[in-house]
């Protein structure tokens, strides 16, 4: 296959290929292969996940109500989503409805991962693409005090604390052991932040390294650890306790205090400094909109977080759901994980084998086989070493999902943009885009971007660090209303079980839309699928050569240098990749 | 000079008096004698940071996710002072070929002095190919590394046992790394992830005292999986008075009774969930309601259900567990013996019959 | 020796004639018996109970000790029994060669595979008379060997095993036995080994009361007596 034109990019892979593998900063194993032309701008853009590890064939027969803790294990990032989405596919095949407060609880869980893991996704997996560590170096602390108190009215941010760090940090450049930061892209031209806020950057980098282990704990509280708390069909594991004797063990005034001041110290960091951070970086880099991708086109998200409890209806749904295709903002389409002409998977590009190819399948009736094949005109190398992957042949361990036949950017953009375009039921959303967007004097269109993706992320974690209070509050107003309930258990024995019972569970995670189907018989699970938000937006081509969102994003990014790939790992970890997730 | 192991206690606020003492109490606990006190504090005042690559094969990166929630030593602490984390997939800036030569200057110039850390698996099926990097098999790279490695540590189940990707039928056949590399000291520090605190304890141990922890049968560090979490769960006193939660979220639950009857591995795990706890100490699973699912036991995906106590043996190849298998041979034993019986008394009865006929 | 040659010096061994009295079970191996019955008793009700407690008890935890108790009923019971073993196995030594069986299988020995075959047609109410025998018989000679003896060595590895996971690293149990643990997969897996013995014995007893009372009845020869006086007196 040569030039092709689809979803209006044309692709071109006659240039010169350039392949980045590993991709770091990342969740798992990922590869990208693009096409320069002569000027550095990528024309062709190939995304391969590179790991599978079967969880769909290992939860063949097992007990349904086990199924959380295996597919917990898909993602340690996205810890707990995975989990969430299993209880929730068996309740809905078996028709179990839980209490309010497991579903307020599992609100405050879900909220938040989503302030932990984009908290952590900016500072350490995407600030880095921004940020020059050597040059804060060069930076004047007394300068970057300035910068830091104009900006927020976080305490830390004297002369001499900026002056402490920068000196551990020339130490440790001396040293000669540069760890994390060896060997890295530092000068590259394509890095524009001043010295003094590239220093700011890296002092706020530790900093969220030492608070980020501070927000999990609302984890720890209700699930007993993080990574990987636990889960039970039915509600929580975790009971409520507040006035009588042996409350220790269960969720009492201590705990609720605990997560209480988590909450409260969470919200306070992300609006002091990743917010303040976030705008400061941004307004260095307005200039450089690329990687918009399949943003201003086809966007999909199921929403989540459900205000009342067992009431999925969008309406119902603080996080938005909801489907754009061919730009059109003004539609939204309703989304059904159940309906087989919606979301299919395709697996022509992937090393998966379907008896039919033509055709995508439904994910209940969804084949998982590997099948690894790398092969093609265009490809070079052996089965075990990969020069070049040829796209027109298979080329990824990820499946092509596709929502009525379209590839879709699923995350927080997409979730974000689903929220502006309805700003009476999502104001909070609505303002707050509108207030940065006024902020960095941009216009809407920006949102587009690389850029907008990353800011995207910001205004989610204000949105859910704001929602995790109000989920507590009435948490602490059912408790005060005498509920104490936090599990339903009149469904747990399989014996009373319909022989047969199919389910969707869908959450959003981090990452975007996330869906579980769930086939049971005779108590055990007969097929069970994942379609992952890593599997969308890393999705290989499909039947039709439609891209998936990684590769549209990178398309016409133009390069400041060849060998050094800082503009497409800025792109890609805006989408902040996880490819354990992507492929499971 | 960077900031060494001394700079790092004495930023702890460790005085030299102190320091001094820890490094003679090192000394004789190493059987050198005091004399070597003072060598000892030289080489931690002095000694480059020990290099550490990290390797990630399948797995679901939550190890180093719970390593980053170290809490004591605080995670940055240890990256920028006590060693070098100089390949980290995750973690690192660079990427591709930059991120490919650093593995191979690493390995080259600390040849032999490097401590290997993986995390994840390789699996073997498809010729290693369900685990590329840089389009090769991780199997490969795991293997090339770990021959230039001082040590190896053994992050989590899935280095450890295989974990998840390990359980039935095990597709991509995924590999403990114990069982692919050969000639060198492993560490195993399982659990799924294991406690962040554990980790960088570990790890700390071996560069404060330039040794591998004791082990036990399992190849696991005494100090933090010597015991189970039964032996020092704080619910223990209502699991030896007989008080169990009968049924989630019950009076018994929110009381704190003990959960062995919902499923708890607690009794069969080997771990510090009970003592050291999870989230600077915040909690752990049973704390929280839910019973131990025995995450840091070897292929605990495939013994039963959570949620039973007696469960499942896999020998019997179809799903059985020792209840269900025993007090069906029982039950049948009993139904043989009561036909058997009466077969044997009408038999008795017949034969006296005839002999009375005889008569 | 061929089958047929088996059967008929077994028909016609004179030590077994009609009328006659033989001591077969000496005064230890009686003691014995019974006292490891009663072991075996107490270690199936404490230890299904260990697997599956009864419902809990009210009141303070400290003011409780009933799974406590029922552990430590399975732990001294379980030490009488394995130290029954031990003494039993020494007698196997020092007593009369009939002590010697419960330890051995004669699987080289045609009349032992005669008298299998013989037995198990008995039981299938296909011959008229078993074969009389001074010590087992060899069907329960050989369930006697598995139920008893492999399964009390199993019993006592899982169960030490076990028990010094408790007492912890380096406890003589663990010592001795800890290496079980990782043998059998897992402490989990040991537990469900040890689960399963239990059933095992418990299948034993119930065919075992049975067969003695059954023979006792129906065989040529006494069966619960001799277990008490350890003569046994053969008929026609
Ligand atoms: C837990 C229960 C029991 C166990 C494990 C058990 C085990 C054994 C063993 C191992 C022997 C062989 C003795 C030797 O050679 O040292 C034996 C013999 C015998 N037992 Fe038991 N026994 C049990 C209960 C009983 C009971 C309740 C009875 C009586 C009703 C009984 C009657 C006999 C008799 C009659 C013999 C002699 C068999 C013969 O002469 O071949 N046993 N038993
Ligand atoms: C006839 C012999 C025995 C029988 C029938 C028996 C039966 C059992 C059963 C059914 C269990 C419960 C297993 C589970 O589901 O977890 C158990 C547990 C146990 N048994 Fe035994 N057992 C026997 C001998 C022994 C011996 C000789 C020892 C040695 C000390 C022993 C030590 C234990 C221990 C330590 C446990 C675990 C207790 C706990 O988890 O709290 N048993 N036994
Ligand atoms: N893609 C993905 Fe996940 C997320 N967010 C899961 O559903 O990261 Ni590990
Ligand atoms: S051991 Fe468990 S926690 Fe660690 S990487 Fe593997 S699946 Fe994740
Ligand atoms: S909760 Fe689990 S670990 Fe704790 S005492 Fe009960 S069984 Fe043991
Ligand atoms: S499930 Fe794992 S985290 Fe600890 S309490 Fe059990 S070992
Ligand atoms: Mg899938």
């Amino acid at each position: 296959m040569g030039a092709y034109e689809t979803q209006g990019f044309k692709l071109d892979n006659s240039g010169k290929r350039v392949v980045v593998d590993p991709i770091c900063r990342i969740e798992g194993h990922l590869r990208v292969e693009v096409n320069l032309d002569k000027d550095n701008v990528i024309r062709n853009a190939v995304s391969t996940g590179t790991m599978w590890r079967g969880l769909e064939v290992i939860l063949k027969g097992r007990d349904p109500r086990d199924a959380w803790a295996f597919t917990e294990r898909i993602c340690g990032v996205c810890t707990g989503t995975h989990a969430l989405t299993s209880v929730r596919a068996v309740e809905d095949a078996l028709a179990i409805k839980i209490p309010e407060n497991a579903n307020t609880i599992r609100n405050l869980m879900q909220l938040n991962l989503y302030v932990h893991d984009h908290l952590v996704h900016f500072y350490h997996l995407h600030a880095l693409d921004w940020v020059d560590v050597v040059s804060a170096l060069k930076a004047d602390p007394k300068r970057t005090s300035e910068l830091a108190q104009s900006i927020s009215n976080w305490p830390l941010s004297s002369p001499g604390y900026f002056r402490d760090l920068q000196n551990r940090l020339k130490k440790f450049v001396e040293s000669g052991q540069l760890g994390p930061f060896a060997n890295a892209y530092w000068g590259n031209p394509a890095y524009k932040l001043p010295p003094e806020a590239n220093l700011m950057a890296v002092a706020h980098y530790l900093e969220a390294l030492d608070f980020q282990k501070e927000i999990v704990k609302v984890h720890t509280i209700f699930g007993g650890k993080n990574p990987h708390p636990n889960w039970l069909v039915g509600g929580v594991p975790c009971a409520i306790n507040v006035n009588d004797t042996g409350a220790v063990g269960a969720i009492n005034m201590e705990r609720l205090n605990l997560v209480k001041s988590i909450i409260d110290r969470s919200k306070e960091f992300v609006e002091q400094v990743y917010i303040p951070d976030l705008l400061a970086i941004a307004s260095f880099y307005k200039g450089w909109l690329y990687g918009g991708g399949l943003s201003s086109q086809a966007v999909l998200s199921y929403g989540d977080i459900p205000e009342r409890a067992n009431d999925y209806s969008p309406g119902n749904l603080l996080l938005p759901r909801g489907a754009i295709t061919g730009g059109d903002l003004s539609k939204v389409h309703a989304v059904d994980l159940k309906d087989p002409e919606q979301i299919q998977e395709f697996v022509n590009h992937s090393w998966y084998k379907y008896g039919d190819e033509s055709k995508g399948l439904h994910p209940f009736d969804g084949v998982t086989e590997p099948n690894y094949k790398p092969e093609g005109p265009k490809f070079k190398g052996t089965r075990t070493k990969i020069e070049n992957l040829d796209e027109s042949a298979k080329y990824s361990w990820i499946k092509a999902p596709r929502w009525r036949g379209n590839a879709m950017e699923v995350g927080c953009l997409s979730r974000m943009l689903l929220g502006y375009v309805q700003p009476t039921q999502y104001p909070f959303i609505k303002e707050t885009i509108d207030g940065v967007l006024k902020k960095l004097d941009v216009p809407v269109n920006a949102l587009f971007s690389t850029l907008g993706r990353t800011a995207a992320r910001g205004i989610e974690t204000l949105y859910c660090a704001d929602l995790q209070v109000k989920q507590f509050d009435k948490l602490i107003a059912a408790i005060k209303a005498g509920d104490t309930a936090t599990a339903n258990v009149e469904k747990w024995e399989p014996s009373t079980w319909p022989k047969e019972a199919r389910g969707a569970g869908f959450t959003e995670a981090p990452r975007g839309a996330l869906g579980h189907w769930i086939r049971i018989k005779d108590s055990k699970i007969d097929n069970y699928q994942c379609v992952v938000p890593t599997t969308w937006n890393g999705s290989p081509r499909d039947a039709k050569n439609q891209i998936g969102a990684y590769e549209a994003s990178l398309m016409n990014t133009p390069l400041a240098k060849a060998d050094e790939p800082l503009e497409i790992l800025r792109t890609l970890h805006s989408f902040d990749p996880c490819l354990a997730c992507s492929t499971h | 000079m960077t900031e060494t192991f001394y700079d790092v206690l004495r930023r702890q606020g460790i005085s030299r008096r102190s320091f001094l003492k820890f490094c003679s109490l090192t000394a004789t606990s190493l059987g050198l004698g005091s004399a070597y006190a003072p060598k000892i504090a030289h080489a931690m005042e002095t000694k480059p940071r020990t290099p550490v690559i990290w390797l990630e094969g399948l797995e679901c990166t939550c190890c180093s996710e719970s390593f980053i929630r170290s809490a004591h030593p605080l995670t940055k602490d240890v990256i920028l002072s006590m060693l070098s984390l100089d390949y980290h997939v995750t973690l690192m800036a660079a990427a591709g070929h930059q991120a490919e030569k650093q593995l191979e200057e690493i390995k080259k110039k600390y040849k032999g002095n490097y401590i290997l850390a993986v995390e994840g698996n390789p699996p073997l099926n498809e010729d290693g190919m369900f685990c590329i990097e840089g389009g090769r098999p991780f199997v490969e790279i795991l293997k090339e590394t770990a021959a230039d490695a001082k040590a190896v540590i053994a992050w989590g189940a899935c280095a450890s046992y295989g974990c998840v990707q390990a359980a039935k039928p095990n597709p991509t056949r995924a590999t403990p790394i114990d069982k692919v590399i050969s000639g060198k000291p492993i560490v195993k520090v399982p659990g799924c992830p294991p406690i962040a605190e554990v980790m960088t304890g570990v790890v700390t141990y071996m560069l404060t005292f330039d040794r591998i922890p004791e082990l036990d049968r399992q190849g696991r560090p005494k100090m933090f999986y010597g015991q189970r979490i039964h032996d020092k769960c704080y619910r223990r006193p209502h699991f030896d008075a007989g008080q169990f939660v009968e049924q989630w979220d019950d009076d018994n639950a929110r009381k704190g009774y003990c959960l062995y009857k919902m499923g708890c591995k607690g009794p069969t795990t080997y771990n510090a969930c009970s003592t050291v706890r999870w989230n600077d100490g915040v909690s752990f699973p049973i704390q929280s309601g839910h019973g131990c699912i025995g995450c840091s036991e070897e292929g605990f995906w495939d013994k039963g259900s959570f949620y039973d106590r007696v469960t499942d043996i896999k020998q019997f190849g179809i799903e059985a567990n020792a209840d269900k298998v025993g007090g069906t041979a029982a039950a049948a034993a009993g139904a043989a013996v009561a036909v058997h019986a009466a077969a044997s008394a009408l038999k008795k009865a017949k034969k006296s019959e005839t002999v009375t006929g005889e008569n | 020796m061929n089958l047929n040659a088996a059967a008929a010096s077994l028909e016609n061994d004179p030590e077994t004639a009609a009328g006659k009295t033989v001591y077969v079970y000496e005064g230890p191996v009686r003691l014995w018996h019974w006292i490891n019955a009663l072991c075996i008793l107490v270690l199936a009700v404490s230890g299904y109970l260990i697997g599956s407690p009864l419902p809990s008890v009210s009141g303070e935890a400290s003011a409780n000790f009933l799974m406590g108790y029922i552990r430590f009923a399975h732990f001294a019971a379980a030490y009488v029994f394995a130290v029954g073993f031990l003494v039993r196995i020494y007698w196997a030594v020092a007593g009369n060669h009939h002590a010697r069986q419960l330890f051995m299988l004669p699987v080289t020995d045609m009349k032992w595979w005669a008298g299998l075959i013989r037995e198990l047609r008995w039981y299938l109410f296909l011959e008229k008379q078993p074969y009389k025998y001074v010590g087992h018989n060899p069907l329960g000679h050989l369930f006697m060997f598995l139920f008893v003896t492999v399964a009390a060595i199993l019993m006592i590895c899982t169960g030490f095993a076990l028990y010094g996971e408790g007492m912890g690293l380096g406890s003589w149990q663990d010592r001795l036995f800890g290496w079980v643990i990782p043998l059998l997969g897992g402490s989990q897996a040991t537990h469900s080994w040890h689960h399963l013995g239990m059933w095992g014995i418990v299948t034993f007893v119930i065919l075992h009361v049975y067969a003695a009372v059954r023979e006792d009845i129906m065989s040529r020869q006494t069966m619960i007596s001799t277990m008490i006086s350890g003569q046994r007196t053969f008929r026609e």
